[in-house]
């Protein structure tokens, strides 16, 4: 089954064309250059450059498959992401997946933003490597600049949200902490890069935040105010001149509630298998961290194979559509798909009951 | 004595015990209050005898609306300012009284303690019985607040259970501190007692957790929902880490939706209400804005239609839509600042 998926949720306009986890096409026109200028996603340009860029990113989609009566006559299914994320953005790839799919006379797919995350680390590339064969259940995490999330992922399509940022996610306390210091953004890898240089040492121990809570869930806005107060308090001279240990320290406050809220989770749940997504689980020290983890309870842990997978893209959209047709789950009246900018997985394993 | 549930029917059974000169034990929005008519010397005789109160010290009384407390108080035009920014809510404020209730109630030098609740049950008692009823926990003078009937029970002896003619048992009430209690007789506003939501100066509070801060943006919600028409645009400046989403996260719980997060990475989220007439929360997040030409795109106008909640979070940046804001929108700024570490003022200026 090939299915042509499109993301627009945040910054990133990416279509992919999928089949079954084998990615077979993916472009992705980020608008991140733009972006860094502004120090975050610009709106204005995000919707424009959406608009203004679909049409051709699908294009460039087709470019690379070959197909007699042309590629998009030869896809089965069109997915498109409906949610979490920014509502003009998200507008715009379902406006486009609606269209198509009335052009063409595809069934539609609605998938999860999360989903996609989820799945990633299970995304192949063309060849059909790596070859990992699903064994659930797992613990799956998403920590990007928009979420953070632990969600029992018990079976295909089929999730449980254990635990959730109430606040900031993780890698927007990166970016806010970058932007304090005037590091511009995004803030995770050039913190990355620091934090390395100062040896990802704990100089400063900030707090991290709900390490007391009985939940899962995760808050950093605490964090970002100690922090905020902590440098408040210095002469610019000398927060350029500690501005690697304050990262170090910063970086390590947020990765460490991250692994401790994971720990808890493999207690509670009894599951020793991970998949981690979302784009600061590019950080490889964090990665390290989790590896550490899964050892130490004798798992796994996996991550997206390829780079471009820990961002926004359209190939894990298309790879999680492909075990939502399995489920038969396609949205029924087409033209009454809405953006739900707050959609939680929870919204999502309802409507597959 | 005689314990009901609270009900429909208490109010009656209620308003039949206060108006022939009864003592009712009753919840709040505070704590379990000891209920007489305070217009009627003998009940308030005996709501005393049940305190072991000091004779002298003043006890406020619930009043139905401004215009009875009008004609119990004497208020200036400043003061009347102040009051609606108050009331009704957990503040009780002192003003000069009248004379019009028992003159037990008042303080020595004639000062009365007033206040409107913010309680279904009390504030259908004071129209049905059409006077003021006195407001004063129904603890013995010197202990602590009840917060359920069983504790209260346990706590008093036979010769006083037997002064008490009613108890309305409303279960355990959320464990709110007692009305904040501020005195408006001078020309400066003087605070008596904190209670739950602090009063710092004119339209500005001080909130020592997240708790707090939610608290503050309910009750600072639930006044404009029930005067505005319009819809209503919150627009919040402060640092960061400040609080500023857990404001918004306040007002979101007052409105049922839980699942509020920081729109910082994507500029807005939006959520369906689905209480009272409100219809959609808006949560905005100007941080990453630069450009005031962004504004165009976040579909703000779409969004300024009756029944819609907008917050801003960066409000200082929304200078360039404020008019627009202002024509169509009835708009609550909300200044946040750090005290200390722990600590935040929260100005509100309508």
């Amino acid at each position: 089954m090939k299915i042509l998926a499109i993301d627009t949720s945040a910054d990133e306009t990416s279509v992919a064309v999928t089949e079954g986890r084998r990615v077979l096409s993916n472009v992705i026109y980020s608008q991140a250059l733009l972006h860094k200028k502004w120090g975050g996603i610009y709106p204005a340009l995000a919707k424009r450059a959406h608009e203004e860029r679909i049409d051709s990113v699908i294009q460039a989609v087709s470019k690379k498959l070959v197909h007699p009566m042309g590629v998009l006559a030869s896809i089965d299914t069109v997915a498109v992401t409906n949610g979490p994320g920014l509502a003009v953005a998200l507008e715009v790839g379902i406006g486009k997946a609606k269209e198509l799919a009335q052009k063409y006379k595809k069934k539609l797919i609605a998938v999860n933003h999360l989903e996609g995350h989820i799945y990633s680390s299970f995304v192949q590339n063309s060849q059909g490597n790596p070859k990992k064969e699903f064994e659930f259940p797992y613990l799956a995490l998403v920590i990007s600049g928009g979420h953070t999330e632990i969600v029992l992922f018990k079976n295909h399509v089929t999730y449980q949200v254990l635990g959730e940022t109430i606040d900031d996610a993780a890698g927007e306390a990166l970016d806010k902490a970058a932007k304090l210091l005037g590091l511009g953004y995004p803030g995770g890898p050039v913190i990355e890069r620091l934090s390395k240089e100062a040896g990802n040492f704990d100089f400063y121990h900030f707090p991290r935040p709900m390490l007391k809570s009985k939940d899962l869930n995760f808050s950093f806005s605490g964090l970002k105010t100690a922090f905020y107060y902590f440098i408040k308090d210095l002469k610019s001279e000398e927060k350029n001149k500690k501005i690697k240990e304050l990262v170090s320290s910063f970086q390590e406050a947020v990765f460490a509630t991250v692994i401790f809220k994971t720990e808890k989770a493999i207690k509670q749940t009894g599951i020793n298998k991970l998949v981690v997504g979302g784009g600061v689980i590019a950080n490889l020290y964090l990665r390290k961290k989790f590896r550490a983890l899964a050892k130490k309870y004798k798992g796994d842990v996996y991550f997206p194979p390829y780079q471009y997978l820990t961002g926004d893209n359209a190939a894990m959209i298309g790879v999680a559509a492909y075990y939502k047709a399995q489920k038969k789950l396609f949205v029924s009246d087409p033209a009454k798909l809405d953006r739900v900018p707050r959609l939680s997985l929870v919204d999502n394993e309802l409507k597959s009951l | 004595m005689k314990i009901i549930r609270l009900n429909e029917g208490a109010v009656l059974e209620a308003c039949k015990i206060i108006k022939s000169g009864g003592l009712i034990v009753a919840p709040s929005d505070t704590v379990y209050g000891l209920l007489a008519d305070a217009t009627n010397g003998a009940a308030v005789k005996k709501l005393i005898a049940f305190k072991n109160r000091p004779w002298g010290k003043p006890i406020s009384v619930f009043v139905s609306d401004f215009s009875m407390l009008g004609r119990l108080v004497k208020i200036s035009k400043k003061q009347k300012a102040v009051l609606s920014e108050l009331l009704p809510g957990p503040f009780t404020v002192i003003l000069p009284g009248k004379q019009r209730v028992s003159k037990l109630l008042e303080s020595e030098k004639g000062m009365l303690g007033v206040r409107i609740p913010d309680y279904s049950f009390i504030n259908k008692l004071l129209h049905m019985v059409n006077k003021p009823i006195t407001a004063t926990s129904a603890n013995l003078s010197g202990r602590p607040a009840h917060y359920n009937v069983e504790t209260l029970l346990h706590e008093l002896p036979k010769k006083k259970k037997d002064l008490v003619d009613l108890i309305v048992d409303a279960g355990t009430l959320p464990r709110n501190k007692p009305s904040t209690v501020i005195d408006l007789t001078n020309d400066r506003l003087k605070i008596i007692r904190q209670g739950d939501i602090i009063f710092s100066k004119k339209h500005s509070f001080v909130s020592d957790s997240p708790h707090r801060t939610k608290e503050i943006a309910r009750f600072t919600l639930k006044k404009q929902l029930t005067s505005s028409f319009r819809p209503l645009v919150f627009i919040i400046e402060g640092e960061l880490g400040v609080g500023k989403t857990v404001f918004v996260k306040g007002i979101g719980e007052y409105l049922g939706i839980e699942n509020i997060i920081s729109p910082t990475f994507t500029v807005s989220y939006e959520y369906d209400v689905k209480i009272g007439n409100t219809k959609k929360l808006v949560h905005f997040d100007l941080y990453n804005i630069i450009d005031p030409q962004e504004f165009k795109y976040l579909g703000i106008e779409t969004y300024l239609k009756k029944g819609n909640i907008l917050c801003f979070e960066w409000g200082e940046k929304t200078a360039e839509i404020l008019n627009v804001l202002k024509k169509k929108a009835k708009i609550i700024f909300v200044k946040m600042q750090y005290i200390n570490e722990k600590k935040r003022e929260i100005a509100i200026k309508l």
